[in-house]
């Protein structure tokens, strides 16, 4: 429940800032959508159980998932790589505005 | 004769064109001519065994076996009678090719030529309905390009030509799809033998109507045979083929072939019936109009293959006999025409009928080959051309398709054959007769040499010799309609049958061609015949620029640069899907276990809020800091949910996001744009079910199962598998190591597309965001103002190094790995740019390009090495013994993780230097020049 409602909250920031005008808010909005995204990916997991995959400290049968943790890690870093490209991409030419007439 | 080996000699032939011409240039043409002649000699060998009726010949070569469709090849009477066509015809035109073209190289014109040989001799033999397709839009595609060859006027022609045999195409690909899934089969004779089929007529009316498109688009029938006269921009000899025995005679081919299907479907005969006979009218009277020689045969062309279409879609054996011998008399008179308007052409410099005239003076042999193809052409005894078209009346005669016509068909026809005989004289007399002789260069035109001629010489006398001894060809058109109705057929071609109906036609026909003939030669004005209101081309012309602005109106909506037109759509649409599920309602489980944990509300509560404000506010900075609280609210739900790495990993990216924006922001105005009122409402009512959507779904499709069986293999066999016992890192760089290398690739190129960005746009200029404080607030000074995390970052900078080392050296056992080194890595040199005093100092001179490069090289290396276990990315191991005692378990994986932490820094390093900096190139000149300016006038002082 309180993961699907950060999920549901972020996705609605996320979604708004993508239909705004400026290239900056844009890119906010796709920070927000990936942080989103990669929650959904560990709740698609399975979240009750929480421990950290870390083999030797714990019972093994409280450990979460490594699996969408793995996907997550890249994500997030494939997506800052992706931001910051979207982020040169709003100070080339002149100002960030998406939708300028001329 | 096996079959395959005609294809495999004709694409040999084609292969070598390339060769043959750099060192024969136009003379390729006789080479090639060799070869299909050649070649018709064993195919003609063949004739005296099919004639005695013994079975068709067959070849198959396995193609797609999973398919059921074979490169299966077929040659019964009537495949026979095209393939003699195409082979004999096709020699005649290359060897008038080597003589028509001014010297040079024709290397196109020889390949497409060949390849078109190839694709018709193919199309005539295929007995695959697959392979029959290929064929045909080979023949397409081959007559485009020869048709563009002729330089850029033919570029409109070419493509009018292209994209109306295409749709051509298209509607028999259609048709092939249609019968191969309901007979089952590809066989083409397999379909027609067992026309079991036939019996769905509904079925058959489609396919029907599908082969009548392709076949009226190939021949050129009403209303679709404009495309031929347009495509006469093509060079003399591509016209001969095209019009006598290639590419026009595909369509009739098919609709020979395809008869026995159709025999009974109302809407094949009548179709071919009436649009034959129109096209055969209308090709005559724009013929008869034409003053263009070349216009006038390709129309001409136009109307015999009316009759040709006709007299198929009568559909009895008598009426596919007449259409085998038509078949045959018009390749003759048809490639001879075309290859005496080329010798007009090239011996008096026009084809011009307006300019011609009394050339039989100085080309008398000219003259004479032309007589003879248009008296064939005309009907005139004892040539061909009489035998054929007698034949086509008897058969329009007694016409089973359409009984209500009744003699409608048969008038029509003699029409058409009346105007035939009006245009032929007009060819002739045009170009050869009158008193005077006429040509509009000031060098009297001279005979063409024996090689010019012989071609057209060869075709129109076979024309003569076959009228005459016509009763040779009966064991031929016998074959070629028995095997096109799959009915016994009898020939009695004769040059006399005594009086009778078809007899009266012919002269009816000669009457009034004479009438006609003699009428238009008394009247020295242009022809005064009507002229149809619109062309065919300008119609395709509208319908195609139609189409194209229809497309571009569909199009509209997403012809904008604007972000949000592209976003909002897809967006829109998940919340249609949500709520389609929602309302259609689905099984969605129970949930397994406890999800929420009490103190998950304070990061819910810390999310909420930093989302809320940063949609909300106005600044830039503010939304930008209020974005990163969130990003770290994030980390911790990471943290929460057992993901310390990836916590770690959503820490790191969080502060150098930050970094990086803080860097591009500077450059831009401090608020965000403003938009109306109702935009914002819109906006948020979208954002909103999104997000509604977004949270439903995660709740109610999510965690409703018990761990999934790879998490539960992962965590039993992780160290056993992989010595490590950090199990997410072992998934990154063992078990999933391509994907972590696909990941690390699109990390590297998105570190250099940076680079090539800035490099092609360059950065908008920095300085709207000055600081508005004055010189004596404390706040100006930079330098003083950094000095304690200047202190601080002369020790941490190091510690972070290696502190980075640490975490990659360990991360297979303990948290870290190369994704989070990496970003401790990169935060050390972001820390060690921010504290710099100033830009030259912050420069980071390292080439990061190459470290990105270096990394994800050590990867693919460290991959590669995987092959010594036996795959890609396998981690190799090695347990090194310690001087102290023990062992240090070193595993390749581990040079893997270096090859992500050093693409990682790379990117880092790219962003900052290239985001933060202005570049070296467009920096302002610094202070030297000014200081020189002011010494020199210091000097004049």
């Amino acid at each position: 429940m309180t993961l699907a409602i950060t999920i549901g909250v972020l996705i609605a920031g996320a979604v708004y800032l993508l239909l705004q005008r400026g290239m900056v808010r844009i890119v906010l909005g796709f920070v927000l959508l990936s942080h989103g995204a990669n929650l959904l990916l560990m709740s698609a997991g399975g979240i009750f159980r929480r421990g950290e995959p870390l083999l030797g400290r714990q019972t093994a049968g409280a450990l979460a998932d490594p699996l969408p943790q793995a996907f997550v890690l890249t994500a997030i870093v494939i997506a800052f790589s992706i931001t910051i490209y979207m982020l040169t991409l709003a100070v080339t030419g002149k100002g960030d505005d998406t939708e300028d007439a001329s | 004769m096996p079959l395959l080996l005609l294809l495999v000699v004709l694409t040999v032939a084609t292969l070598c064109v390339p060769v043959l011409d750099r060192v024969l240039g136009r003379a390729t043409g006789w080479p090639l001519a060799v070869v299909l002649a050649l070649l018709t000699v064993p195919v003609l060998a063949q004739g005296p065994r099919l004639w005695n009726g013994a079975p068709a010949l067959e070849a198959s070569v396995s193609w797609m076996p999973a398919l059921g469709v074979g490169l299966t090849l077929r040659m019964d009477g009537l495949s026979w009678l095209f393939c003699v066509l195409v082979l004999g015809v096709g020699a005649l035109i290359m060897a008038y090719s080597a003589r028509y073209f001014p010297p040079g190289r024709r290397t196109g014109f020889y390949l497409l030529m060949s390849s078109f040989a190839l694709a018709m001799t193919g199309l005539v033999l295929a007995d695959d309905l697959v392979l029959l397709f290929v064929f045909w839009e080979l023949t397409t595609i081959c007559s485009f390009y020869l048709i563009g060859l002729s330089g850029p006027t033919a570029a409109r022609p070419a493509v009018r030509t292209f994209l109306l045999t295409a749709l051509g195409g298209l509607a028999l690909l259609a048709a092939v799809v249609l019968l191969w899934t309901h007979t089952g089969t590809t066989r083409l004779s397999a379909v027609l033998d067992d026309l079991s089929w036939t019996r769905d007529t509904a079925f058959t009316a489609t396919v029907a109507v599908l082969v009548i498109i392709a076949v009226f688009t190939k021949s050129a029938q009403f209303p679709f045979h404009y495309w031929l006269p347009d495509a006469m921009a093509a060079s003399t000899p591509v016209s001969a083929y095209l019009h006598a025995a290639a590419m026009v005679k595909a369509g009739v081919y098919l609709a020979m072939r395809f008869s026995p299907a159709f025999a009974d479907t109302a809407v094949w005969g009548t179709s071919l019936l009436v649009a034959g006979l129109i096209t055969a009218l209308l090709g005559a009277v724009c013929a008869l109009r034409s003053h263009d020689l070349k216009e006038l045969t390709a129309y001409s062309t136009v109307s015999q293959l009316g009759f040709l279409i006709a007299v198929i879609g009568v559909g009895t054996p008598q009426a596919l006999i007449a259409a085998a011998v038509h078949t045959l008399a018009h390749a003759l008179f048809k490639a001879t025409l075309f290859m005496v308007v080329g010798v007009v052409d090239h011996q008096s410099g026009t084809r011009d009928l307006r300019e011609l005239g009394g050339l039989r003076r100085v080309m008398p042999i000219t003259a004479t080959v032309s007589a003879l193809a248009a008296l064939s052409m005309a009907g005139v005894p004892p040539l061909l051309g009489f035998v054929s078209k007698e034949n086509v009346f008897e058969a329009l005669l007694h016409t089973p398709t359409v009984p209500w016509a009744g003699p409608v068909p048969a008038v029509a026809a003699v029409l058409a054959a009346a105007l035939t005989v009006a245009y032929a004289f007009r060819f002739v007399y045009g170009t050869f007769g009158g008193r005077r002789l006429r040509h509009p260069g000031t060098r009297t035109p001279r005979e063409g040499d024996a090689f010019f001629l012989a071609a057209p010489a060869i075709t129109a006398l076979a024309g003569l010799v076959l009228g005459v001894a016509v009763p040779v060809l009966n064991p031929i058109a016998e074959r070629a309609a028995g095997d096109a109705t799959h009915e016994t057929a009898e020939a009695h071609l004769a040059l006399w049958h005594g009086l009778n109906p078809a007899l009266g036609m012919s002269a009816a026909a000669l009457l009034i061609g004479a009438l006609v003939a003699w009428g238009l030669s008394t009247t020295s004005v242009a022809v005064p015949l009507w002229r149809l209101p619109v062309r065919g081309t300008a119609i395709f012309d509208r319908l195609h620029a139609g189409v194209i602005v229809l497309g571009r109106r569909v199009g509209d909506p997403t012809r904008s640069d604007a972000p949000t037109r592209h976003l909002a759509v897809p967006l829109i649409l998940v919340i249609v899907f949500a709520a389609a599920v929602a309302v259609r309602g689905l099984d969605y489980g129970t949930p397994v276990g406890d999800a929420s944990r009490p103190l998950d509300w304070l990061v819910v509560a810390l999310v909420t809020v930093s989302v809320v404000t940063a949609v909300a506010v106005r600044s830039r900075m503010a939304a930008l800091v209020l974005i990163g609280l969130a990003g770290f609210a994030v980390a911790i739900w990471f943290m929460f949910l057992g993901a310390i790495d990836v916590a770690l990993t959503q820490l790191l990216v969080e502060i150098l996001t930050v970094v990086v924006a803080v860097l591009v922001l500077r450059r831009l105005p401090a608020g965000f744009h403003r938009v109306r009122p109702s935009r914002t409402v819109v906006t948020a009512v979208i954002a909103i079910a999104c997000g509604t959507a977004a949270g439903l779904g995660a709740y109610l499709l999510t965690g409703r199962r018990e761990p999934s069986a790879v998490s539960a293999h992962l965590l039993e066999n992780a160290p056993a598998d992989t010595g490590g016992t950090n199990v997410v890192n072992t998934i990154l760089v063992d078990y999933r190591a391509l994907d972590t290398l696909g990941e690390l690739t699109v990390l590297g190129v998105a570190g250099l597309i940076i680079i090539a960005v800035l490099r092609s746009m360059g950065l908008s200029e920095v300085g709207r965001l000055r600081p508005t404080v004055g010189r004596d607030n404390p706040v100006w000074a930079a330098d003083a103002n950094t000095v304690i995390m200047r202190t601080v970052a002369r020790v941490l900078i190091p510690l972070l190094v290696v502190w980075s080392f640490y975490l990659l050296a360990r991360g297979h056992n303990a948290s870290g790995g190369g994704f989070i080194a990496g970003l401790v890595g990169g935060a050390a040199f972001a820390l060690a740019y921010l504290v710099a005093p100033n830009a030259s100092v912050a420069r980071i001179r390292l080439t990061y390009p190459a470290i990105i490069a270096v990394g994800v090289l050590i990867a693919v290396f460290t991959g590669l090495l995987g092959f010594v276990d036996g795959s890609f990315l396998r981690p190799l191991h090695a347990d090194v013994p310690l001087p102290w005692g023990g062992h240090y378990h070193f595993t390749t994986a581990l040079v893997f993780d270096v090859g992500v932490y050093l693409a990682v820094v790379g990117v880092i390093l790219t962003a900052l230097n290239q985001l933060g900096l202005p570049r070296p190139d467009s920096a302002p000149a610094p202070a030297p020049a000014p200081a020189r300016r002011d010494a020199a006038t210091g000097g004049t002082r």
